[in-house]
């Protein structure tokens, strides 16, 4: 009975997101269908989560909350024992992070238009992808972590496709359905071959099997086929071309999660399967057992590993500059940005991890707050171009202020999250010496070129003039709209949720020690537990 | 004690905020701004060991005024706000004060969007402010990053004909070099183990780097300042950006920004990486000679006022970097001095043109002739500029040319007569301009033309009594230069 009360406040965060899961499943069946009613319960259980993972990574005014005692984090477990998960401050700064955005989604999303088709379905199915992302975030067996992620995907699918309204957002559920299904054959095969070569798929028997046999060419394929797997939902080139077409036709709502925070769970099994129980570490890394060694193939991997996080960073912003459509724009800003959290693990130090690791809670603020503003506008009637935002300072002078600051920290503008997040990379890679400091480099030269489509917009949001105003007789095709909302036409709900991003991006753009303390002091324990 | 920097930082930062939110009183919110920060600046002079008069005690060895706070504490990389000045700094502080009045009041007049305009001419004093009080690498950055956007802006709204491209260009120079001086910086400041980025722990650790890599370092941080100076070939954006920018813009431009990458390249590059200074000499003489025969060469060409002035301006910063590139303490405080002459003198004439632009309808020397009696106190203002700029003794460029000349004559020996002989050159020059635009009878004078409004008068004459003042008692400035904690220097 205790060893089950153990476990349970243990899983305490994730027992309470499957609990408003499940609630709102109930409610539509019962017939509450009020999104404010059901987002609330979403909402809620999103926030306790949040104050619950806050509370174990150790904030002190939460401390009446904390379930896991601080002496059972961030231990290793018994050399030969092969435990499916552990608790690290590292996977619970990730949980803080999906939470974050699952919250901040789910509280835009009480805005949006209650007619549609299965609307209280997406609130449950949110809950129901950030419950796999929690899991993703505690596991340390390969087998654990492709379940965890799995559970996310199939939440995810739904999402892209359940308003069942136009053939857009139906093509990107099937494609993202195929892609999906195959990327994760891809990596249970992965698998299984590194079964076959160490006998376990626990990470931390790896690490140690490793240290012995060192890497078969069976084990060498099978990390090849996860890596590939892995690298589809992280959408790191060559495996990113669904991401736009699905980030496009998908619900915009969604689009904000999946950028923001659902492909963060790749991002998370990256920086598991690179740099957790060591597999291939950083030869300066303190305590690496390969440095030197005759199982030296660090350098290789990361040499592989950099390179395609610049190929991912390039091909991003280059693409980028060439898109004429807001959604399709921002979708490829996303690719690049996660050649930007690549760079983290090619580098492979504490340091850069924290970089890497500030970067993915900063791109959750800024681009899953920019998705957010782009679904807003759709509703006060502005189209899927660039151009159609034309003059949009003048009717919306707040919204677009907000937008624009989020642009501004894409771009890595001074002052803003987005800033303090690459100078800490790279600043990173640059500590690490070598041929990091060019990587450094690439980066800095590819934040410069994403200067410009950023500039781009705000230019049109700024300096041109707005589309006169459509006729009376324009107006009235396909009948009376949708009453306006409050909080110029956005609703309260998204209008919160965008005021918080926006808040956060500039506070913790001016002083971004409260989280990056955190972030830093996690990311060197991970290293610590791995080596 | 008062944290005095921070004081005059928060007092112009809420000073900008507010011009930016009053609209069409912004013009007096700048003015009180400016006012203020005036007052405050001359309250640093006063708190200062090398303003005679000074009774305080001593001051320990080091920036005056330092403050320090934590900003970012991490493993690696500890960021601090640490903010302090010298007596290099000091004088260009007190430009960039002068400068901002100045501009403030020309631009009274201004109606288009004025709110943003004052706001912007104050956000780009704030940031070179803020450039030259910052002593933590990432806290230079963002003022350095800070003066760039304002200017952009200033340039692409209220500039002329060629604006857009005019400011594309010079974004898009100024920010690529921007981006390689914090690439060096970084480099610097990891490869030597420096534990924090302070100014101080990177200047003494980067002590310790092996002379090649101080070679890299110092090449990456003079291109990175070089491109400010700037330097030839990297000088382009610089004709295009002071002729298209209004007056206002170009007075900041050529006054406060060119002194930026002077600055920097003393207090970040030549100061911290001594050795790879030493090594890299040749390469500045040779810039150096290059921009100072170059823009001098091709300002003879000119046709327009204000690009003449533009042109003339790389002649001068490449004094300022052959004064830097000398090694000596007189090479430095010529450089100093240089900058904040050059500061003062180009922003009257860039003041000038743009008048001659108002009241003629053009900058065309050629077109115009024998101004004086329609525009008398104009024509004043406007020979006591070139006759300031071509080292009239008595007024502000003197000493400081003078200084050049002779620590190149130290330092060099007979490659004095190189900017010797250009300075003749460029006096000739001026002289011509002067007699073909300000004397014979009129070209060009439209009917009804008369002398400038009260307020370029004022902000002109402000500029030209400074000029005279600082050519009469150069002493002021010298003394508090030389009391800078900078190797060569008597110090506090």
């Amino acid at each position: 009975m205790s060893d089950i009360l153990g476990t349970a406040t243990t899983f305490a965060p994730e027992l309470v997101v499957l609990a408003s899961a499940l609630l709102v499943f109930l409610l539509d069946v019962v017939g509450v269908r009020r999104l404010e009613a059901v987002g609330a319960v979403h909402v809620t259980g999103s926030s306790i989560a949040l104050l619950l993972v806050l509370a174990d990574l150790g904030f002190a005014p939460l401390a009446f909350l904390r379930t896991v005692g601080a002496g059972a984090i961030d231990v290793a477990p018994a050399a030969g024992s092969a435990p499916l998960y552990v608790v690290s401050s590292f996977g619970l700064v990730f949980q803080a992070v999906f939470l974050t955005a699952s919250l901040l989604v789910g509280l835009a999303s009480m805005s949006r238009d209650s007619r549609e088709a299965g609307a209280p379905i997406f609130f449950g199915l949110l809950s129901l992808a950030t419950l796999g992302m929690l899991f993703v975030a505690l596991a340390s067996d390969l087998i654990f972590l492709l379940l965890a992620v799995e559970v996310t995907s199939i939440a995810t699918y739904l999402l892209v496709g359940y308003t069942r309204r136009g053939i857009r957002p139906l093509e990107a559920a099937m494609k993202f359905y195929v892609i999906g299904a195959v990327s994760s054959t891809l990596g249970f095969f992965g698998v299984s071959l590194l079964y076959g070569a160490y006998g376990t798929t626990n990470l931390f028997l790896i690490g140690a099997v490793a240290g012995t046999v060192g890497y078969p060419v069976l084990a060498l394929l099978g990390y090849g086929f996860l890596v590939a797997g892995l690298a589809f939902k992280t959408t790191l080139v060559p495996f990113h071309a669904w991401a736009v077409d699905v980030y496009d036709g998908a619900p915009t709502d969604v689009s904000a999660f999946l950028a923001g925070g659902s492909k963060k769970v790749g991002v998370f099994a990256f920086f598991l399967v690179f740099l957790g129980p060591v597999l291939f570490v950083h030869p300066g890394a303190p305590g690496n057992p390969f440095s030197g060694g005759p199982f030296a193939i660090g350098p290789i991997v990361q040499v592989m590993l950099g390179a395609v996080a610049v190929l991912t960073m390039t091909v991003g912003n280059v693409l980028a500059l060439l898109q004429r459509e807001m959604k399709r724009l921002l979708a490829y800003s996303s690719i690049s940005q996660a050649g930007y959290m690549l760079l983290g693990i090619a580098v492979g130090t504490g340091p850069a991890l924290a970089g890497a690791t500030f970067q993915v809670f900063a791109h959750v603020l800024m681009k899953g707050g920019a998705f957010l503003v782009v679904a807003g506008v759709a509703g006060l009637g502005v189209g899927p171009l660039v151009d159609d935002w034309r003059g949009l300072s003048q009717k919306r002078p707040l919204t677009s202020a907000a937008f624009a600051l989020m642009l501004l920290s894409l771009a890595g503008v001074p002052l803003t999250v987005g800033f303090v997040s690459k100078f800490v990379l790279f600043s990173a890679a640059v500590d690490a010496r070598g041929y990091f400091v060019w990587l450094a480099v690439a980066g800095l030269l590819n934040s410069a070129l994403s200067v410009f489509y950023y500039a781009r917009v705000l230019k049109t949001v700024y300096f041109e003039a707005p589309e006169p105003a459509p006729g009376p007789t324009g107006a009235v095709v396909g009948g009376a709209g949708p009453p306006a909302l409050p909080c110029g036409g956005l609703g309260y709900g998204r209008a919160v949720a965008i005021a918080i991003a926006t808040v956060a991006i500039v506070a913790l753009g001016v002083y971004p020690q409260p989280i990056l303390g955190p972030i830093q002091a996690a990311a060197s324990h991970f290293v610590a537990l791995g080596a | 004690m008062l944290p005095l920097i921070s004081i005059v930082l928060a007092s112009l930062a809420a000073g900008t905020v507010l011009t930016f939110l009053a609209g069409a009183r912004a013009r007096w919110v700048a003015l009180a701004t400016s006012a203020v920060f005036l007052g405050e600046v001359a309250l640093l002079f006063v708190d200062y060991s090398g303003w005679p008069g000074y009774a305080g005690t001593p001051l320990v060895p080091g920036f005056a005024e330092e403050e320090t706070h934590a900003w970012i504490h991490l493993s690696w990389l500890q960021v601090n706000y640490t903010v302090g000045v010298d007596g290099i700094a000091l004088a260009l502080i007190l430009l960039t004060a002068v400068l901002q009045v100045a501009t403030v009041v020309y631009s009274w007049e201004e109606r288009r969007r004025p709110g943003a305009y004052f706001g912007l001419v104050l956000l780009t004093c704030l940031g070179s402010f803020g450039v030259f009080v910052a002593l933590d690498v990432l806290l230079f950055f963002l003022f350095w990053e800070a003066v760039l956007v304002p200017m952009f802006f200033l340039i692409g709204l209220w500039g002329g004909p060629r604006r857009r491209y005019a400011a594309l260009k010079f974004f898009v120079y100024t920010h690529v070099a921007s981006i390689v001086m914090l690439v060096g910086l970084l480099a610097t400041v990891f490869y030597s183990g420096s534990t924090s980025l302070d100014f101080a722990s990177v200047d003494a650790s980067a002590r310790t780097l092996s002379s090649v890599d101080q070679s890299f370092l110092f090449l990456a941080l003079f291109f990175g300042f070089g491109v400010k100076f700037p330097i030839v070939p990297f000088h382009t954006w610089l004709p295009d950006a002071h002729v298209e920018a209004p007056t206002g813009g170009s007075v900041l431009l050529a006054g406060l920004l060119l002194k930026l990458g002077g600055y920097g390249l003393i207090r970040w590059a030549v100061e911290v990486l001594p050795t790879g200074f030493a090594n890299d000499r040749p390469i500045l003489f040779v810039v150096a000679f290059v921009s100072i025969v170059w823009g001098s060469i091709v300002s003879l060409a000119q046709r327009d006022l204000k690009r003449l002035v533009a042109f003339s301006s790389i002649n001068h910063m490449g004094i300022v970097l052959l004064a830097i590139a000398l090694n000596s303490s007189l090479g430095l405080l010529a450089a100093v001095l240089l900058m904040f002459a050059h500061g003062i003198v180009s922003a009257l004439l860039f003041m000038t043109a743009g008048s001659v632009h108002h009241t003629f309808g053009t900058r065309d020397i050629a077109g115009l002739g024998g101004i004086t009696p329609t525009t008398p106190a104009l024509s004043t203002m406007l020979m006591a500029g070139s006759l300031a700029s071509l080292g009239l003794p008595a007024l502000i460029g003197f000493p400081a040319e003078f200084a050049a000349l002779l620590a190149t004559w130290y330092g060099l020996g007979y490659w004095v007569l190189i900017p010797l002989g250009i300075l003749v050159v460029t006096a000739a020059f001026y002289l011509w301009m002067m007699q073909r635009v300000l004397f014979g009878p009129p070209r060009g004078v439209p009917v009804g033309a008369h002398d400038v409004p009260w307020f370029e008068k004022l902000s002109m004459g402000m500029l030209v009594a400074l000029t005279v003042l600082f050519g009469i008692l150069p002493g002021l400035l010298v003394n508090v230069i030389t009391s800078s904690p900078v190797h060569g220097f008597p110090g506090p």
